[in-house]
């Protein structure tokens, strides 16, 4: 089953005068629980792509559907509300809000969707457990490392649920230690929340668990090949990781609660 | 509610994590416009108020008791004086008796008989000194001489405009007489009959009726003046509580002592250009204090612009992964609330601690008054709403410019 069907998908930007044709005609179908990579040199409308994909931006020409919704129709505030409850984001300069803490990144999408405060707050910890940071909630994003904030973007890309996970260059300003962690991560996701993963990279190194590469060049899809990844035979449903990862996180903090008293 | 959660999480949060010496001095502009807006109206209606209340004291009391308007004197105003008696409430009153004459002076020097004599037209005022001094502490205004002592007799007091010494700085406003002194012997004339007197004292208050009248003993009034009914010209009455004076009165017309004299509150009593112009300070204060609205809330407008702008991208980031805009300008407007909550408190707090007390008991010294601050809380409370009002429209609007910007276009920092 198609989750992203997008047709012959043209963007062009105007500034005046000029105008640059960005996407000419792109087509694309990604399957429920893919992990495709989009590739491709500078310029070649990679990113371009993926904000179409994400609605981030309306198609000057094409159609999107996204789960079956046409997202290239959608007003602004129906596209906010869509993105909330669809679709999660990795932005590769980790694009958290300094003000907040790492849990409270986290909790911004769980809050938006009416969870209630406790619960959020119980939510985004295990999130945050599942990524690594056991013991950084409270701590601002300056007070993080540059691979610790890509992971509490992608706890708080997580944290609603999403039915596709978009991440454009999510190790671009990581050094190689840091985005390796950060891949894997995201490998560990895809295999255990069997989630729809669409990562733009220009990087192959990071491309070990996808399992399909699109390159792009001058607007257009040159290659579409499947990449081979291991599968993993026991493959849990978000779901089921989620409520795994609570357990363990709620041993963790009675284990923390009785060594204090 | 969802909105207004998160924009209450977000705002707190950017409020906690400013700069505090910034979100100091924010405080601090907006605790100026405050106190401009309260002080600028506040002083220009405390130097009438402080007029208001120097004539309360000095002259005209609580409650003021004055010949009807078809009659020349107060009728019965023995029996009105007894029937006073009757109010516990009342702590001091003065019957007085008022008429115009001539005073001349240096009429004893004067040795060529055709130049010009020196003489004032002046107001007399025939008191009960006990009276007079209990109800307006008269003889605390006395600037040169000494007060009347009771039962005596040929002594005035001069009020400081017919003295030429103490009415210069005014020009010619004033019909004075020259060089006088206590101890200089007067000559004050009543149609055919004239009296001699010695300068007693000379008088001067803030309040024109003090000192653009003469004062003598009300015995000697009534020979002069032929004024044998002792029906007086004016009586007024001080009460222990002075805000009781409008039940009082109203009392007093009841008992039937408004058939032989007009009974009036001080408040009725006050000219009504006094008022009229009381109105007319407070709108011009307002009207200044507006100005620094309109000052405070550009000066939050460009706060919130600045921030907003600088978050333009996080702005971009908290829609794409859905936080609705309402959220994120309620965010901005909470700061802007903030703001104006915090610097209206710390004015208030000054206004109502500092500035009302310093001002009561070192007033502005105004010619015609001793003025002070005047701030009563509701005419302040509206002046807050207000002030929060504008301001967070003031916050409101560059967030939502900001916030209703192309999401990607935010996100990628694109015009």
């Amino acid at each position: 089953m198609n989750i992203i069907d997008a047709k012959d998908i043209h963007r062009t930007f105007v500034t005046g005068e000029l105008s640059a044709h960005i996407l000419k005609g792109v087509s694309i179908k990604v399957e429920k629980g893919e992990y495709i990579a989009i590739m491709g040199k500078s310029g070649a409308g990679k990113s371009t792509l993926m904000y179409q994909l994400s609605a981030l931006d309306h198609p000057t020409e094409g159609t999107i559907l996204i789960d079956g919704v046409d997202v290239s129709t959608l007003s602004e505030s129906e596209q906010t509300a869509f993105r909330l409850h669809t679709l999660g984001y990795v932005f590769q300069d980790y694009a958290l809000v300094p003000d907040l803490s790492a849990r409270e990144n986290v909790m911004m999408p769980l809050l938006m969707r009416g969870i209630a405060w406790n619960s959020a707050e119980q939510d985004a910890d295990t999130m945050l457990d599942s990524v690594g940071l056991e013991h950084k909630y409270s701590n601002l994003p300056n007070q993080l490392s540059g691979g610790e904030q890509q992971r509490v973007a992608i706890a708080r890309a997580l944290a609603g649920e999403p039915k596709i996970l978009f991440a454009d260059e999510p190790t671009a300003n990581l050094d190689s230690v840091s985005g390796q962690q950060v891949i894997d991560l995201l490998g560990k996701l895809h295999k255990e929340y069997n989630l729809t993963i669409v990562m733009v990279t220009h990087e192959d190194e990071y491309t070990k668990d996808v399992g399909r590469i699109i390159t792009m060049e001058d607007g257009q899809i040159v290659s579409d090949k499947k990449h081979t990844t291991k599968k993993n035979p026991t493959r849990k449903t978000a779901s089921e990781t989620i409520a795994k990862t609570k357990k363990k996180s709620a041993r963790k903090r009675a284990t923390r609660t009785k060594k204090k008293d | 509610m969802r909105s207004f959660r998160i924009g209450l999480l977000l705002g707190i949060r950017q409020i906690q994590r400013a700069s505090i010496w910034a979100t100091i001095l924010i405080i601090i502009v907006m605790t100026l416009t405050f106190l401009n807006l309260i002080a600028v109206s506040g002083v220009l209606v405390g130097l009438l108020e402080g007029a208001e209340r120097a004539v309360r004291e000095n002259a005209l009391g609580d409650i003021i008791i004055s010949p009807k308007d078809a009659e020349d004197h107060i009728l019965e105003t023995g029996s009105l004086i007894q029937e006073l008696g009757v109010y516990p409430e009342i702590t001091h009153f003065s019957v007085r008796y008022s008429s115009a004459g001539t005073l001349e002076a240096n009429y004893k020097e004067r040795r060529n008989l055709g130049a010009e004599r020196d003489t004032a037209s002046v107001s007399v005022t025939g008191i009960d000194t006990v009276r007079e001094d209990s109800m307006t502490h008269l003889s605390e205004y006395i600037v040169e001489g000494e007060y009347l002592d009771p039962n005596e007799e040929g002594k005035i007091l001069l009020g400081a405009y017919y003295v030429s010494q103490y009415a210069e700085q005014y020009g010619d406003v004033f019909d004075s007489i020259e060089d006088i002194h206590p101890g200089d012997t007067v000559r004050l004339t009543a149609g055919d009959v004239s009296k001699e007197f010695v300068v007693k004292g000379i008088v001067q208050s803030k309040v024109d009726d003090v000192n653009l009248n003469t004062y003598i003993p009300e015995r000697e009034f009534r020979r002069i003046f032929k004024r044998y009914d002792r029906n007086a010209d004016q009586i007024v009455i001080r009460l222990s509580d002075s805000s009781s004076n409008a039940p009082i009165k109203a009392s007093m017309v009841a008992s039937g002592l408004a058939e032989y004299a007009k009974i009036q509150t001080f408040e009725e009593g006050l000219p009504k250009f006094l008022t009229d112009i009381k109105n007319t300070f407070d709108l011009l204060g307002t009207f200044i204090g507006s100005i620094g609205i309109v000052v405070a809330s550009i000066t939050i407008f460009i706060i919130i612009f600045i921030n907003a702008l600088s978050r333009r991208r996080h702005i971009g980031i908290l829609k794409a992964i859905g936080i609705e805009r309402t959220a994120i300008e309620i965010a901005y407007v909470l700061q802007a609330g903030f703001y104006a909550l915090s610097g209206s408190i710390v004015g208030a707090l000054l206004t109502y601690t500092v500035l009302i007390p310093y001002f009561d008991k070192y007033p502005i010294n105004f010619p015609f008054s001793d003025g002070i601050l005047v701030a009563d809380p509701e005419s302040t409370f509206i002046k807050f709403a207000v002030l929060f009002f504008i301001t967070l429209i003031a916050g409101f609007l560059p967030a939502w410019l900001i916030v209703r910007q192309n999401t990607l276009n935010s996100i990628l920092g694109r015009k």
